[in-house]
């Protein structure tokens, strides 16, 4: 028997001994309960841990609802609506019950527990507990109702505004706030004349999507009280995030507020340091409203909060050219990732008189930094741009987002930029360089491409083969069959692709050692080229890939194929049985029109893994007969993953109306 | 938000999903979905590197491609939250230094060893205080004292190891020991002296790889502060173990303020300070429970 018949007198002891016992002992609900009584606070709360782990949940729930009711056992009584809470759905019924207990001090435990649990079945009984005779006890029903959520709760929430108790008033404000239900505006503007419900209403008012609302929200930034003018500011972000919402429209109501504030910007860098996140968005955009250069630093800074970025970002783009230019002076006093967020915006702050400014940041900045460097230096139509540019396309992290800069700015310096590379490519700066030339250069630059094509440092051919055909078909299509049979992975790589991208009648000839390289790699471009050349010749032996272990190689077979409309019955049933999900997940697209897709999918809709079920709901949903209508409510029902059900409540809704 | 580069691919819920997984497998973290477009953010630039047109091809990418485990450290590393400081959380370090720091030294008094690990470390801001903190005390000079520092990203080691800072690094240093432990650098920034950075060590450690972990020598404290934050309650517990395995018996952990490790289970034993809450590796194999878990 697992018994502690006495606490042994040291806490750490009683504490391990209570992490320790054995869930299936006998007694050992007992121990735990008794646990719940101990004086010290650790030792309760590993008992409430330990209870929420027993078998017989149910009986574990009956025994804790009536720890709640021993009188002057704070400490236990906390401790079990602890236990409570953790315990999911079998703590319900002994909880409803307990709304009905003569002791009203019962009843708010009850209350504030089913909150906890946010269980939606405990709506009803909530809803009925609104009548209940004792103010607390209805207060703390309000207020579970905001967890619980559904449709009466959110109807009785409103109903409560009325209420001549300012408690309960608040406490709908709350409820309605959390269940994101704001009533008709009507109903909520007169509460704002009432200074304990202000704050709550305003915050409320921020999830309507009317104007007149936020010219409301906005009388409130001028407020003497700091906590006002907060809500009205948390409750300005909330609503230029609402979907129905323009946020220029937002913008322009609470410029014209702001405007009439003399120390409006000292107010908003105050609120930008906030501790709430939403008033930290609220006075993001209104800084962007007032357009206010001066706090670009504080603006950047508060992308330390992961979750402001969008905000952040909205906020430094619309401060234009004069705020492009502070914050690049600004760089090296930010944090990492105010600095990452302003090189964001920079990209689309920058003109040509940024070109000093972001080379000097080249010097210093860390490396992902530098990369957004580069593509903001691309974007300054500024000839001066294109010797550091090409200065990075030597190195090796850089040389990509150099040489699609390159081509950016080509658009406004071509012949700068073609010079320089040019000289690059001759001076054997790197590989990056021989694709910028060809992209920026054109059908000039074939003579120096053919020779590349034939260098003797295999990453310079493959360069040369890639871009060649983007300049000319017939000389791509010339060095990409050499390439064919290049002793360097890279290059046959290379040599794939572009025959694939070019096609033609040849393709399934030319590809055909490819599927059989000693590379993977080579392998599967080689089945992605066949299925993008249309090389119907070469279906059989992709057909035989399907079956491979190797995910990536059988994704790409089942891709294919049905490119080239080759995706039989056959082939979709091997795919649908490989081991790795995003196989199946390409079988069924493959098959998503026919009829053999949609009996495949419907098999699919209890497969293990969620985003096969998901996407075998997509496809019944798509081209399901009436017939796939029972199938899919089936599934419905069994469903327990949020995406997967999110999909098959589409599907169902579309079956429905077919 | 349309202003932005409008031709970039947007992630749908299921592949943020998909992805989300993908990267809580490998390291613990977990992005919460209200951070999707974050990771959008973060992964486009991935996206234009690879040549990939969108995110589920993406996420075949990092399940498939050869190169998968290389691009899953760089997915990491630009999903990673790296904000620190020196000096963070000041009450705790005090705390340290005035209570814990003079036990270890009674306790290590014979071998006049001291190894300290920042496990999390970034770009190296918190191995360094411990390091100026350490240095600070007379008392072990003549020691062998070192600072360990780890971190899953290894942008943020070079940082680290560069150990040059911008003011925003130096929030919460005050002109003093500006004045005692660095030295001007270019571009208005500075750099830890050479006696401090010589104190600290780096290396490159997922705190969720038992194998790695055993490279990391026995500890007398550990600082794992303000990361664990972004792991949800089984990657902590795994991380917790291994973090135990490697102190010493009796060698500390200390966490970030705002973590709550209550529900960790008896790996640990709560210390009350006068100034803080640290967790302890058990000294001895308690009563009633057996060492092995
Ligand atoms: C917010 S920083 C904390 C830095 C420092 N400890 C402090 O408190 O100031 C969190 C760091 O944890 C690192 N990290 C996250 N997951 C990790 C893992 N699984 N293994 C090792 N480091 C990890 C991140 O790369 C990041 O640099």
């Amino acid at each position: 028997m697992t018994t502690l018949p006495e606490f042994p007198a040291e806490e750490e002891v009683r504490y391990r001994a209570l992490q320790n016992l054995d869930p299936q002992g006998a007694g050992v609900l007992d121990v735990l309960i008794a646990g719940l009584h101990d004086e010290s606070w650790r030792v309760r709360h590993a008992a409430a841990e330990g209870l929420q782990r027993l078998p017989r949940p149910g009986e574990v729930a009956a025994r804790l609802v009536s720890v709640l009711g021993e009188r002057g056992e704070t400490g236990a009584r906390n401790a079990a609506a602890e236990a409570l809470a953790g315990l999911g759905g079998a703590a319900l019924p002994p909880l409803v019950a307990l709304l009905g207990h003569a002791d009203p001090d019962q009843r708010k435990f009850a209350a504030d527990i089913l909150g906890q649990l946010s269980l939606r079945a405990a709506e009803p009984a909530l809803v009925q507990a609104l009548a209940d005779p004792d103010l607390n006890v209805r207060v703390s029903v309000a207020e579970a109702l905001g967890h619980v959520g559904g449709h009466h709760a959110a109807h009785a929430l409103q109903r409560l505004l009325g209420d001549p108790e300012p408690l309960l008033r608040l406490a709908a404000l709350e409820g309605l706030t959390l269940l994101r239900t704001p009533p008709p505006l009507s109903e909520l503007l007169p509460l704002l004349e009432d200074s304990r419900l202000r704050r709550s209403a305003l915050r409320l008012l921020g999830l309507v999507p009317q104007v007149a609302a936020t010219e409301r929200i906005c009388r409130s930034l001028a407020s003497p009280s700091r906590s006002v003018r907060e809500a009205a500011l948390s409750a300005l972000g909330t609503q230029a995030a609402l979907e129905s919402m323009r946020r220029a429209e937002v913008e322009s109501v609470a410029r014209a507020a702001l405007r009439q504030l003399p120390d409006a910007a000292a107010r908003l860098a105050e609120a930008l340091e906030a501790d709430d996140v939403s008033v930290r968005a609220g006075a993001l955009l209104a800084v962007a409203a007032l357009g206010e250069v001066s706090l670009v630093v504080p603006v950047a800074e508060a992308a330390r909060e992961d979750r402001l970025l969008r905000e952040v970002l909205a906020t430094l783009g619309s401060l234009g050219a004069e705020g492009g230019r502070v914050l690049l002076v600004s760089m090296e006093v930010l944090s990492l990732p105010a600095r990452a967020a302003a090189a964001e915006a920079l990209v689309d702050l920058v003109d040509a008189s940024s070109v000093t400014a972001l080379c000097a940041l080249l010097e210093w900045a860390e490396d992902d930094l530098r990369s957004v460097v580069v593509r903001a230096l691309g974007r300054t139509r500024s000839p001066d741009a294109a010797r550091p540019l090409v200065d990075l396309l030597g190195e090796p992290r850089l040389a990509g987002a150099a040489s699609r800069a390159l081509s950016a700015l080509a658009d406004s310096c071509r012949a700068v930029v073609l010079e320089l590379l040019e000289e690059a490519v001759l001076s054997r700066a790197s590989p990056e360089a021989v694709m910028a030339l060809g992209r920026v250069g054109g059908a000039p630059a074939l003579p120096m491409l053919r020779g590349l094509a034939r260098d003797a440092d295999p990453a310079w051919r493959a360069a040369a083969v890639e871009v060649a055909s983007e300049v000319d078909i017939a000389v791509g299509r010339e060095v990409a069959r050499a390439a064919l049979a290049d002793e360097a992975v890279a290059v046959r790589v290379a040599g794939v692709r572009v025959t694939g991208r070019l096609g033609g009648p040849e393709a399934g000839a030319l590809l055909r050692s490819a599927l059989q390289d000693e590379d993977v790699t080579v392998r599967r471009v080689a089945v992605e080229a066949v299925g993008v050349s249309g090389a119907r010749d070469r279906a059989a032996e992709v057909e035989r890939l399907v079956l491979h272990p190797d995910g990536g190689l059988a994704v790409a077979a089942v891709r294919a194929l049905s490119r080239l409309g080759r995706a039989s019955p056959r082939v979709l049933r091997e795919a649908a049985g490989h081991p790795d999900a995003e196989v199946v997940k390409a079988a069924l697209l493959a098959g998503a029109q026919s009829p053999e897709g949609v009996a495949l999918a419907s098999s699919l809709l209890s497969h293990p893994h969620w985003d096969v079920r998901a996407a075998a709901a997509r496809v019944v949903g798509d081209s399901g007969g009436p017939e796939s209508l029972v199938l899919a409510r089936q599934a419905l029902e069994a469903e327990s993953d949020a995406l997967a059900r999110r999909a098959l409540v589409d599907a169902v809704a579309r079956l429905s109306r077919r | 938000m349309a202003r932005f580069d409008d031709s970039r691919p947007e992630m749908t819920l299921e592949e943020f999903r998909l992805l989300r997984d993908h990267v809580y497998s490998h390291c613990g973290i977990l992005v919460h979905e209200d951070m999707k477009f974050v990771m959008e953010r973060r992964l486009w630039p991935r996206l234009e590197a690879l040549g990939v047109s969108d995110f589920g091809a993406y996420h075949r990418f990092l399940r498939h491609d050869p190169n998968r485990h290389a691009e899953l450290e760089a997915a990491v590393e630009s999903l990673t939250t790296h904000e620190t400081y020196f000096f963070r959380e000041p009450s705790q370090l005090k705390a340290f230094r005035e209570e814990l720091v003079p036990v270890l030294e009674r306790r290590n008094a014979r071998s006049r060893r001291l190894r300290l690990w920042s496990a999390g470390c970034s770009s190296g801001e918190e191995a360094y205080t411990l390091a100026m903190l350490l240095r600070d005390e007379r008392r072990f000079e003549g020691w062998d004292v070192e600072v360990y520092g780890t971190d899953i990203s290894r942008r943020v080691l070079a940082m680290a190891r560069r150990a040059e800072y911008g003011p925003s690094a130096l929030r919460a240093t005050s002109a003093d020991l500006l004045e005692r432990f660095f030295v001007p650098a270019a571009n208005n920034r500075v750099r830890v002296r050479d006696d401090v950075r010589a104190m600290v060590s780096f290396g490159h450690h997922n705190l969720l790889d038992e194998a790695g972990s055993q490279l990391v020598t026995k500890m007398d404290a550990v600082f794992c502060r303000n990361v664990m934050i972004y792991f949800d309650q089984s990657a902590r517990r795994r991380v917790l173990r291994i973090l135990r395995d490697r102190l010493v018996p009796g060698g500390y952990l200390l966490l970030g303020h705002s973590e709550n490790l209550l529900n960790l289970g008896a790996d640990f034993e709560l210390v009350h300070l006068r100034g803080d809450l640290v967790y302890r590796r058990p000294e001895l194999p308690a009563l009633l429970r057996s060492e092995e878990r």
